[in-house]
């Protein structure tokens, strides 16, 4: 007998599947969950990023031709010279990157990356992301300084699925790489990014 | 093995991590910070206890119908286009992982940190077969570096200070660090980790859960050493437990929440990926090929053997941040894997009650570790269990049995029972120095780090049948 065989005959029940389809739906009825408000939607995501254990700056521009320059004032205001990893997605391409050295793979020391979150949660202050050949994910784990566009906002994590096929990764952000490894004080940057630096489009 | 060698191993262990004062300082900082933590989370948190009632309904359902979501996992992950293996035992899991590796003919893994990957004891597997690793979670990189056992399943390092640590890098990174700084030491962990992660062949990891629906392995970390391990490599292995399983995202989404809450006191953890099948054609990164590993190594016959609820733990930690002995004695002590309350119950489970039965002894049964845990596993029950079956078993020591029976052979016999606790009740006050017993014969072990107080003149039998004749 394989090992899955053997596996299997001793888990396999008589429970036809569609009771439990109906149960596995039950359980997800009405859940307990921090309560966001539908009208203080924006509010609380912009909350949510500022606690402790996510950390990250906000701003709102108008949209999104407003990047570059908004791009460029946050390198100043930090020091990074105008060297910016820039994934492939057309409607950042798009944009005017004067004055800016682009490449789209990140170095192994990369110091900033601009991405398009396709969401923000305003429950945990989370950016979802999807894989796509537009949206490599590394970047979003080499560089010093993670820049997320987010274009929407919605209230809950269970709204954060993708629905249908899915792509190769689907993942939240939550703050940048931390570590309490060494005598549970806490350390940013890790391995990943440092700082993250959210920017909400008002449009 | 006979059942007094690990018993001596064990009173070893703990009596010696008793002494070290070293010790007690870095766990009580690490356990007492997460406990603290916890507790305002949970406050904060609308309705906790039903939300740990529900966690607890999903986990059950899952285990009720394990072969179901089992198969319909393995239907989706194929389709995505990952490989699905299965493994009985740690050997078996190992085994495929070794010959995964072979076959692409790799000479160095990332790892991100799996409990079930120490369990199954994958690390000495790849040494064994000249495969480098590189442990990229910063704490399983120093236990790696001291040549030790995580002592805690969230914070395998706790028991080590900054002191310790510190030395460990400068003997070992390159780069080291220049200031004696906690953020120093983590920098200079940051620059020497890196490239080992960019240059491996095979990223391997274990899975926080296995979603049905979709046939996605979802990982949970805060510092991003997953997808830093599990994205450059042309090979992913996943090894995971059987029950890792849920029916679908919305049922991990409920269990991530009391996750992350139990362990660190954060609303969720940083980095959170639901990864489904390897990369796509065009995508621009991500490995050529996944592969699943579902490791049995005696869940079935838990769920069998009266151990069901112990397949709910989600693998937070807050049993033992909670738990008066591990306060006292850290992770080591226990000799497993999984120490603490869940690693008692674990442990004999996995390695067999016979080397193992001191861990359920080593137990106040206070009942804390039920009371936060997220899905609500009755871990005294299940501690008391092992007892109980110990002790049926004959694997308690001669003089325990001997001592326990002829109490029992007194207790059936009233008369004689009162009439022996009476003249003990006497001779311990003769040997009492105000209001103190200092040493007591047969209890040594006991009065060599407390003293009793003297028992009162009459037993309460019999204060309460002169009460009863007033
Ligand atoms: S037994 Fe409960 S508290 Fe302990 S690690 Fe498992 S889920 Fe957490």
């Amino acid at each position: 007998m394989s090992a899955r065989e053997a596996i299997l005959s001793r888990l396999t029940g008589k429970t036809p599947a569609e009771v439990i389809r109906a149960e596995a739906a039950a359980l997800l009825l009405a859940p307990e969950r921090p309560a966001v408000d539908p009208a203080q939607v924006e509010a609380v995501f912009a909350e949510r990023l500022a606690v402790p254990s996510v950390a990250a700056s906000y701003e709102r521009v108008a949209d999104w031709t407003a990047l570059p320059e908004t791009v460029r004032r946050y390198f100043a205001e930090q020091g990074i010279p105008p060297v910016l990893c820039l994934p492939p997605d057309p409607r950042l391409r798009a944009l005017d990157w004067s004055g800016f050295t682009l490449h789209d793979s990140a170095a192994p020391d990369e110091l900033a990356v601009l991405a398009v979150a396709r969401l923000g949660v305003a429950e945990t202050g989370s950016l979802v992301f999807e894989t796509s050949p537009e949206a490599p994910m590394l970047p979003n784990f080499l560089a010093l300084h993670h820049l997320v566009v987010v274009p929407e906002v919605v209230a809950q994590l269970e709204e954060a699925a993708l629905p249908g096929a899915q792509p190769r990764a689907h993942y939240w952000v939550t703050g940048v790489s931390g570590t309490t490894d060494i005598e549970g004080t806490y350390v940013r940057g890790a391995h990943g990014p440092r700082f993250l630096h959210v920017i909400r489009l008002a449009g | 093995m006979s059942a007094h060698e690990p018993q001596a191993a064990f009173k070893t262990r703990a009596a010696a991590a008793l002494h070290d004062p070293i010790l007690k300082i870095a766990v009580e900082r690490t356990a007492g910070t997460a406990e603290a933590k916890r507790a305002v989370a949970v406050e904060a948190f609308p309705d906790f206890e039903a939300a740990r009632t529900r966690a607890a309904a999903i986990k059950d359902h899952v285990v009720a119908n394990l072969g179901h979501y089992l198969e319909q996992f393995e239907a989706n992950a194929v389709a995505a286009g990952a490989v699905v293996h299965w493994a009985r035992t740690s050997q078996e899991a190992c085994d495929i992982v070794i010959g995964l590796c072979r076959q692409a003919g790799a000479k160095s893994v990332a790892r991100s940190k799996s409990m079930l990957g120490e369990e199954i004891g994958l690390p000495h597997a790849l040494a064994e077969a000249g495969i480098a690793r590189v442990e990229t979670d910063l704490a399983e990189h120093i236990i790696q570096l001291s040549g030790e056992r995580p002592s805690h399943i969230i914070w395998p390092a706790m028991h080590k200070t900054r002191e310790q640590v510190s030395e460990l890098f400068r003997r070992s990174h390159r780069d080291p660090h220049a200031e004696e700084t906690i953020a120093a030491m983590a920098e200079s962990a940051r620059r020497h980790l890196r490239e080992g992660m960019l240059s491996a062949d095979v990223g391997i990891s274990g899975a926080n859960f296995l979603v049905a629906d979709s046939g996605a392995v979802c990982t949970v970390t805060n510092e991003g050493n997953a997808e830093l391990s599990l994205v450059p490599p042309r090979l992913q292995i996943v090894t995971a437990g059987i029950e890792k399983i849920v029916p679908s995202m919305g049922h991990a989404v409920h269990l991530l929440r009391l996750l992350a809450r139990s362990a660190t006191g954060a609303a969720l953890t940083q980095y959170t990926t639901f990864y489904t099948g390897p990369k796509r054609e065009s995508d621009r990164d991500g490995p050529e090929e996944m592969h699943i590993v579902l490791v049995d190594n005696g869940r079935t016959a838990m769920r069998e053997e009266g151990l069901a609820e112990m397949l709910r733990c989600i693998r937070c930690g807050a049993c033992m941040n909670h738990c008066v002995v591990f306060r006292q004695i850290g992770g080591h002590a226990y000799g497993g894997t999984y120490p603490g309350p869940m690693g008692a119950v674990l442990t004999p489970a996995i390695d067999g009650l016979a080397k193992t039965r001191d861990l359920p002894n080593a137990c106040t049964l206070n009942g804390k570790c039920q009371e936060v845990c997220p899905v609500n596993i009755p871990l005294p029950t299940l501690l008391r269990g092992w007892r109980e079956k110990s002790w049926r078993e004959g694997l308690e020591p001669k003089a325990t049995r001997a001592g326990i029976d002829l109490w029992a052979w007194f207790a059936q016999r009233p008369k004689l029972y009162r009439a022996a606790t009476a003249t003990a009740l006497k001779s311990l006050r003769a040997m009492g120095r105000g209001g103190w017993l200092r040493k007591v014969p047969m209890a040594g072990g006991w009065t060599r780090y407390r003293d009793l107080p003297k028992p009162a003149a009459e037993s309460f039998m019999a204060q309460y049948r002169k009460g009863r004749r007033r």
